[in-house]
């Protein structure tokens, strides 16, 4: 053995992939694959099932993560050094406008790509037993999210910042008694300020990141223990839904359900520790629709990283994140108006700031926390379903027809203004 | 289906790949590059020999950048503008032609944003010019580009630039304070001033303003004071310099040309001529004055306005502290002073006032300063038009006395007021008289009280 081939054995000590035992290996002997199981059930990775929007929201956080600590290295968190710094990633940084576009698409992209992920969570039913808490998790992912955006707004320290950030805070301050002292403990001051640049900074490249990868840690995690991806709705038996087996599942849901040791294998495929090889949410007669991980789902998740990326980059390539001028606290643009993603909110505030700002908004948030635990019909089936569906369709619509009315209706003074009209004389 | 979607990743791996390459060649081709080649061909043609020409040739492209701290700016504008700085450039095309005149104003301690405008961090023409939406500064057309002297010289004169000292006059003689906020002094009816300069406002809307507001600024309550078309040249000028940016030290020490005109004030303010004369004109205390620059170096004299008695021991003349520029103007002054302009100074010295005409002289002032005249008329005549206030017009204060008393115009003037309405359904007339109590002090106000006293005009006798 010449010394190269030591080299690779030590690195790559699974059988070769030609052998089923090597392609379970390459799985579970792996540390950044092994939150795959050794082998998927084929119709459970069909696109038309999950869109793969879940995938596609990690491949964009993991671009922002790329791109982002990229963008340190050019960013000082200090007015006005703040918006040089974008004027210098514009004109003087090789490729910083490539850079900063990507930052910027990508972090849009994840904003609608987690809000249409839940929607098909939803619509095809896989938040319900025994996934309810994962539905959680997703939902403080969202909010993440959300954050992750916000936060990241205000680092340009334009004028479209500065103001989004002012008014996006100060629908947060509408809440009662707390309200007023969260936008400060945000801020640390009563106005948007190098305090609330720093502070804003912290939340987005440290402490928002840290606790959004430990979130993700999480959901992934219960997307194994819960029984794997959801299969699909056309996978469900019409009479007796089948149940799933959990490794960890309460007793009463299903009696852990076990393979005869085989006389002919030697080695389990699967997370063996000690005793018999255990399968999970394997019921007998679906054995079949099974496929090594490798590389049927591998495959698919690498076309489908590479799609993400190429798209951001084309976008990137032709359309420059937007840069106004500089954050100016004595000229206030009219509208200002929030992140596109708030303007809903901030279209319920202009009729109510309390009901709007506060009560709406949180009550949303607390049902969709709910969802699993209010919604206590076990089909998936959508026609089972009709109640839960229509009410989350009317949440899903609104939300999208306020969010369009707040950003192309809305002109000086927040008038109802229709996009094709141009209203001159907006500032000042 | 596997070994499709195996070469569709492959196919997207590619891709990838050649949108980093494309995005890396878009980055690495900007116009500036081409601008430097052709700059650096430019120059080779005057060198010498075929080594010289090569090396210049292989000049590197880089971007070229004036950091000024002072002035919180950097300029990349010689990135392209390569020859502004070389006089050998002087017939060379644009963006190479060499800047002539100058003076001290070197791009290297400068930059070129500060007269000119645009937008110093940009590398690629329509945003360095500033002709893009969000940049509130584009180039000031070739006509308006002096203007930007007076945002660093904000005293005195500017030699070169008489229109700066003409729009700062009329600004402070035709009461345009009287609306018009400027560093804090100022009425309320119409926008605050400070920051105009800094403002996305182009010249030509701002002389058109002056010419005839309501033109492009409809609805506006600005009065049309028919000014002629050199004076909105001079207000747009003093109104393009208008801004509160911090100029840095190095900049604003400089900030006050030392102009004779500036000098000969000094040298009334001083009151030199109670000891000097200028060619028999004056006092015989000390020498006479009458060319002095001619009898000493300027550093001479330099050093005997700093402190007489060294240069001179046993001077009789007093040490004033004089900064630099002033020293430097009261020389220029000395340069063209005449005992005739000495003779004027000593006739204004010996009109003696009594106190009360002082009082009154005082208030006029006052009534000029802060802008009273730009609606009341310097004569107190009024008469500016204002569309539903009882006459039409703003009204005149020549018979005051008749209908108010002393305190109650005080009053007014402390708290301002509403003009009462032709129409009490029309709309609100645009002009109104504004609170002063902040801004003016009490002795103010009674001074100016004083005045409209002094010129009150009787009612005729045969009125009754």
């Amino acid at each position: 053995m010449n010394i190269f081939q030591e080299i690779w054995k030590s690195i790559v000590r699974r059988d070769p992939l030609s052998t089923d035992k090597g392609k379970s290996e390459l799985v579970f002997m792996n540390v950044w694959l092994h939150i795959h199981p050794a082998k998927v059930k084929k119709e459970n990775m069909k696109f038309t099932h999950s869109f793969y929007l879940g995938f596609i929201t990690f491949f964009l956080f993991i671009i922002l993560v790329t791109t982002g600590i990229a963008l340190m290295a050019y960013y000082r968190p200090y007015p006005p050094h703040a918006y040089q710094d974008m004027k210098d990633l514009q004109f003087v940084v090789f490729m910083g406008p490539f850079l900063r576009n990507m930052h910027r698409w990508a972090a849009h992209g994840m904003v609608i790509c987690v809000f249409l992920h839940m929607c098909r969570v939803f619509y095809t039913g896989s938040y319900k037993k025994p996934r309810q808490f994962n539905w959680v998790i997703g939902v403080f992912l969202l909010l993440l999210t959300l954050g992750m955006s916000f936060t990241g707004y205000l680092m340009p320290w334009d004028q479209l910042a500065y103001w989004a950030i002012t008014v996006g805070t100060n629908i947060g301050s509408y809440a009662p008694i707390v309200g007023g002292q969260l936008r400060e403990l945000l801020l640390g001051g009563h106005t948007v300020g190098e305090a609330a640049l720093l502070r804003f900074y912290v939340l987005h490249v440290a402490l928002l990141p840290a606790v959004l990868i430990l979130f993700t840690i999480v959901h992934f995690w219960r997307v194994r223990k819960d029984g794997g991806l959801s299969r699909p709705l056309w996978k469900l038996k019409k009479k007796t839904p089948p149940q799933l087996v959990t490794i960890g599942a309460p007793a009463e849901v299903a009696a852990l359900q076990t393979v005869p040791a085989s006389t002919t294998k030697t080695y389990g495929l699967m997370e063996v520790v000690t005793g018999k090889p255990i399968f999970e949410t394997i019921a007998p007669e679906e054995a079949d629709e099974e496929v090594f991980s490798y590389p049927y789902a591998f495959v698919r998740e690498a076309v489908t990283l590479m799609a993400t990326v190429t798209t951001i980059m084309t976008i990137s390539l032709f359309f420059n994140a937007p840069l106004e001028e500089l954050a100016n606290p004595a000229k206030t643009p009219n509208p200002a108006k929030a992140p596109w993603y708030f303007l809903g909110l901030q279209e319920l505030v202009s009729h109510s700031a309390l009901l709007g700002g506060v009560v709406i908004p949180g009550l949303m948030v607390v049902a969709l926390l709910l969802i699993p635990y209010i919604d206590r019909n076990p089909s998936r089936h959508l026609r089972d379903r009709k109640w839960a569906l229509w009410i989350f369709t009317i949440f899903v619509v609104a939300n999208l027809i306020l969010i369009v009315i707040g950003t192309f209706f809305r002109g000086p003074g927040w008038a109802l203004v229709p996009p094709w009209v141009h209203v001159t004389g907006g500032v000042e | 289906m596997e070994r499709r979607l195996q070469q569709i990743f492959f196919a997207l791996s590619f891709l990838a790949l050649a949108l980093i390459i494309a995005a890396g060649w878009q980055a690495d081709t900007p116009k500036w590059k081409d601008y430097q080649k052709n700059y650096h061909a430019l120059e080779a043609q005057g060198e010498p020999n075929a080594v010289a020409k090569a090396t210049v040739i292989a000049t590197r492209p880089e971007v070229h950048q004036v950091m000024l701290t002072g002035l919180q700016r950097v300029d990349r504008c010689t990135t392209c503008h390569l020859g502004v700085e070389d006089p050998t450039m002087k017939d060379a095309p644009e963006p190479f032609t060499y800047h002539a005149g100058l003076g001290p104003h070197v791009p290297s301690k400068f930059g070129c944003t500060i007269c000119h405008g645009g937008q110093g961090l940009a590398t690629d023409k329509d945003n360095a010019h500033g002709n893009v939406q969000f940049w509130q500064t584009p180039l000031l057309p070739k006509e308006y580009i002096r203007a930007s002297c007076g945002r660093c010289h904000k005293e005195g004169d500017v030699p070169g630039v008489p229109e700066l000292t003409e729009g700062k006059r009329l600004f402070n003689t035709q009461g345009c304070r009287g609306c018009h906020k400027l560093n804090g002094v100022g009425g309320s009816i119409g926008p605050d001033l400070t920051e105009e300069g800094a403002q996305h406002r182009s010249p030509e809307w701002l002389a058109q303003h002056f010419l005839t507001p309501n033109a492009v600024s409809a609805g506006s309550a600005m009065p049309n004071f028919h000014f002629t078309k050199e004076q909105a040249k001079a207000l747009t000028y003093y109104m393009l310099s208008l801004t509160s940016e911090d100029m840095g030290s190095y900049y604003s020490s400089e900030r006050s040309i030392p102009g004779p005109e500036y000098g000969r004030q000094l040298f009334a303010e001083k009151n030199c001529i109670s000891c000097h004369a200028i060619g028999g004109e004056g006092s015989k205390t000390g020498p006479d004055l009458l060319g002095v620059v001619k009898r000493h170096s300027p550093e001479w004299l330099d050093e005997q306005l700093v402190n007489p008695e060294l240069v001179y021991p046993g001077s009789a003349m007093p040490a004033y502290d004089l900064d630099p520029n002033s020293r430097k103007a009261l020389l220029a002054y000395m340069a063209v002073a005449t005992p005739e302009d000495a003779h004027l100074l000593l006739a204004n010295q010996s009109r003696t006032l009594k106190p009360e005409e002082i009082a009154i002289e005082a208030g006029k002032q006052d009534f000029a300063r802060f802008g009273c005249v730009g609606c009341h008329g310097t004569e107190l005549q009024g008469g500016v038009p204002n569309p539903n206030a009882q006459g039409g017009e703003v009204p005149s204060l020549l018979h005051l006395s008749d209908d108010y008393t002393k305190d109650e115009v005080v009053a007014v003037i402390k708290e301002g007021r509403m003009p009462p309405l032709d129409n009490p359904k029309g709309p609100t007339p645009p002009l109104y008289m504004p609170s002063w109590k902040n801004l003016l002090s009490r002795e103010d106000i009674n001074r100016i009280v004083d005045y409209l006293w002094s010129k009150q005009q009787q009612k005729k006798a045969d009125n009754w």
